[in-house]
């Protein structure tokens, strides 16, 4: 009886689908306005178009062609390539298993604000009323409501990450429907995945076309735009400002988990993966800006909102002491007064120097956040002032969870195709180990749940991925241009294709690119070794706000692990190999040897 | 004569003005933010407000200390444009007696709302300074409604892992019978073959035919 030939996409179109849902994720929209915000708005647009054609779409491209050509997952592609290379492909499944385990925890997070967005007032709209009813709750009131709401009633947060506290239910619940949901979407593999795409890739860009509108209608919404498109030239000469770039086109494509290789590996052999690649890649910069432009206009409305309510506060202030009628002072001549009163009664307004905020409209606008924080607190807090905060809340909400979605679907992919290459596994039914996996993963996962799990989230996400990937592809690129050989790739494109691939690209495979990834892990290791001690936020209760903790020696020792763990795969399988093979060749010398005795 | 009338006549004015100063300690200072509150439909401030307020705090102080309160027992002092003022209460038996500022303060509390309705203006607009203010009680509902909606979905997606489980045993069943069937038929056609002795099945063993379809030499 033959064996099932391998799953294929139904149409070309699922497969450029299932890679923009993959590659356009919550990266585009909490990463990419933080840096275009930190490194002089317009102008960075520069470094990253450059980035974005001299190392995103060839090693994109790369990628595809290895799956497309191997029509395997990772660990089988690499193997085909060099018995030796085996390792690169299991190094790959290792981080996309670190990167499941806790992406998934963001999903539940966009779970349980989406659930809490349907009362009659947003619950982190206004502090809750404490026991006795005399006014907020402290924690609430020295911090903001939405900040509350996060640490304290989504996550309830500990204070440090050595204490650990139980398992918050709400969040598990939102965990657990987060791997229902995965499980659903790939429990026929790319059958199920080919069909959800279609929905996951496009509608949100209906939901950030709809936010685009809303957002540019906002009051206040023209200052946030007009700062991020004023170009700050004299940025470009930071190079901080490059290797952001250069990073955020490497991570934003998502290139080094396998889970490239494993989408191209279920296409047709003669699937024209050139003009897909350049597609997907200028899609995915293309989203980046489109949703920088809308959270800048958000930021905008947010910023001048919280100068108007300063100006506010402090005319309210001048009023109470000076004891003036009300309409004598308004917002438009609050600093008239202030000069007028500090003339005509110092003393009194010495007095009230301390109360008196610096209102300042340019200080609010320069505060960039990024990451969770601006997804989850500074867009919640603009969502709240907007009129029918519900509907524009589970918009919002909505469409987080379906970028999400679309990323997780990439990564549970990326560890299910290569397993599932190996013979052993393959007589398994698709749905029953699709789902032991996802289960193994929703048990592990269940730690990012706990009231530390925030610092754990934090850890994995800055120190589970970056290094183990920019390795990776570093040697990726570097096998196939020259222990592969160029040539060699080129035959196979012109295979594939019909036609050689550009010069263009061979000079990128060959020369541009290694060397740009190798300046790029010379300088995450440099700013490691600098950076003394890593840190991470921890949320002090009592002040309510964030503040800097060293990491505890556990803590250390754990990223050191997360970042060697994937990484020393390569050489221990390299290694693994080469016994093997001298296992093996002895063993043959041997029976060589019998055999001619024999005779 | 005269004289006592008088001095009888003017006693409650100037009493008042020594019961009631600003920073007294049994005073309140209460300020009003009316154009805030009001916009276009602002009053102006003037002695039939006062009066109003003066009536609602007398009611208050009657609620809670369940004694007969009339408007001249409340005394307001030191009003200033911002339409901030001092007021004192005192005791309706004896108008030297101010009511202390514990009391005075639990009785705005308790009637804080009417207070407010009455001024047509909110905790923030009407400011007892010092007073701490009440706040509603929270309404939490018997179900947290976020579970109801949590309810539904993971129902929906449970619902369509089971109906897709389901369809991928029964089409895999449907799968084997259909094989099943054709295996018999592939079996019966190869009885039928071999008993024909077709050559294109199997090997075809030379050794034991005739030579006689091939062509002589």
């Amino acid at each position: 009886m033959a064996k099932d030939a391998r799953d294929n996409w139904k149409n070309p179109t699922e497969f450029v689908l299932a890679c923009v849902s993959y590659a356009v994720g919550l990266g585009n929209v909490w990463r990419f306005p933080y840096l275009c915000q930190m490194h002089g708005g317009g102008g960075f647009l520069i470094p990253y178009l450059l980035m974005l054609f001299l190392e995103g779409v060839p090693l994109f491209y790369l990628e595809l062609a290895i799956g497309q050509k191997m029509r395997l997952g990772s660990i089988g592609a690499w193997t085909a390539i060099s018995p030796y290379l085996g390792g690169l492909g299991l190094a790959s499944v290792v981080t996309s298993l670190y990167l499941c385990l806790y992406y998934n925890i963001i999903n539940a997070w966009s779970f349980w604000y989406l659930f809490h967005s349907f009362q009659p007032v947003l619950p982190w709209a206004a502090c809750p009323v404490n026991s006795n009813r005399t006014g907020p709750i402290e924690e609430c009131e020295r911090a903001t409501p939405t900040q509350y709401f996060f640490y304290r009633e989504t996550l309830n947060i500990s204070p440090s990450i050595q204490e650990n506290g139980s398992i918050h239910t709400g969040q598990a619940l939102c965990f657990l429907l987060a791997w229902l949901i995965t499980y659903l979407f790939i429990v026929r593999g790319v059958k199920s995945t080919g069909k959800v795409v279609y929905f996951t890739a496009t509608f949100p860009y209906v939901v950030l076309f709809i936010y685009l509108i809303r957002g540019i209608t906002l009051h206040g919404a023209i200052n946030g735009v007009k700062y991020m498109f004023t170009p700050k030239m004299e940025e470009l000469s930071n190079p901080t400002t490059w290797i952001n770039a250069a990073t955020q086109i490497f991570f934003s494509l998502g290139l080094g988990f396998g889970s490239l290789i494993a989408f191209a590996s279920y296409n047709q052999y003669h699937n024209n993966f050139e003009h897909q690649a350049i597609i997907v890649s200028l899609i995915n910069s293309g989203t980046s800006i489109f949703s920088s432009v809308v959270t800048f206009a958000i930021y905008g409305f947010k910023a001048t909102l919280n100068y108007e309510n300063c100006l506010e506060r402090t005319r309210i202030v001048l009023l109470n002491t000076f004891s003036l009628a009300e309409d004598s002072i308004t917002i438009d001549n609050v600093f008239e007064w202030i000069g007028k009163l500090n003339k005509t009664y110092p003393e009194q307004f010495a007095e009230l120097s301390c109360k008196l905020e610096d209102c300042n409209l340019e200080s609010e606008l320069s505060t960039a956040v990024e990451g969770t924080g601006l997804a989850f607190i500074v867009y919640s807090e603009a969502i709240k002032n907007m009129p029918l905060s519900q509907l524009w809340s589970v918009l919002y909400f909505v469409m987080l969870l379906l970028l999400g979605m679309g990323s997780m679907l990439g990564n549970i992919t990326a560890i299910i195709t290569p397993l599932r290459d190996f013979k052993v596994l393959s007589c398994i039914s698709d749905e029953i180990f699709n789902g032991v996996v996802c289960l193994v993963c929703l048990l592990l996962g269940l730690g990012f749940t706990t009231s530390s799990g925030n610092y754990w989230f934090t850890m994995f996400n800055d120190y589970g991925a970056t290094f183990s990937l920019l390795f990776i592809v570093l040697i990726e690129v570097i096998t196939v241009s020259y222990f592969y050989g160029i040539k060699r790739f080129d035959k196979d494109i012109e295979d594939m294709l019909g036609h050689r691939p550009n010069w263009f690209w061979k000079i990128m495979w060959a020369g541009v690119s290694p060397l740009l990834l190798i300046g790029l892990l010379l300088f995450y290791v440099i700013n490691i070794i600098q950076g003394g001690i890593p840190t991470y936020q921890a949320w002090n209760k009592d002040l309510g706000k964030s503040e800097q903790m060293e990491y505890p020696l556990f803590g250390l020792v754990f990223i050191g692990l997360l970042s060697v763990s994937s990484v020393s795969c390569v050489p221990l399988t390299a290694l693994y190999v080469f016994w093997q093979r001298r296992k093996h060749a002895q063993r043959h010398k041997q029976q060589c040897t019998v055999n001619t005795v024999a005779a | 004569m005269l004289e006592k009338i008088f001095f009888f006549l003017c006693f409650p004015s100037v009493l008042a003005e020594m019961l009631c100063q600003p920073d007294a300690p049994e005073g309140f200072n209460v300020r009003l933010s009316i154009k805030t509150a009001l916009g276009e439909e602002a009053y102006e401030w003037n002695r039939n407000e006062k009066f109003f307020f003066q009536a609602a705090i007398a009611y208050a102080m009657s609620i809670h200390l369940k004694q007969e309160f009339s408007v001249s027992d409340v005394l307001v002092c030191n009003e200033t444009p911002r339409v901030s003022f001092w007021f004192v209460v005192t005791s309706p038996a004896n108008p030297l007696l101010l009511i202390d500022k514990a009391n005075v303060e639990m009785a705005v509390r308790k009637s804080r709302n009417r207070i407010n309705s009455a001024l047509l203006l909110s905790d923030t607009t009407m400011e007892f300074v010092g007073a701490l203010p009440t706040l509603a009680a929270p309404f939490i509902p018997a179900t947290p409604p976020w579970l109801i909606v949590f309810g539904v979905v993971i129902g929906l997606i449970a619902a369509g892992i089971v109906f897709l489980l389901v369809s991928t045993v029964v089409q895999k069943k449907r799968k084997k019978n259909q094989k099943t069937d054709e295996e018999d038929d592939d079996e019966e056609e190869r009885v039928k073959t071999v008993e024909n002795r077709n050559r294109s099945d199997g090997v075809y063993n030379a050794s034991f035919s005739d030579d006689e379809p091939n062509t002589q030499m």
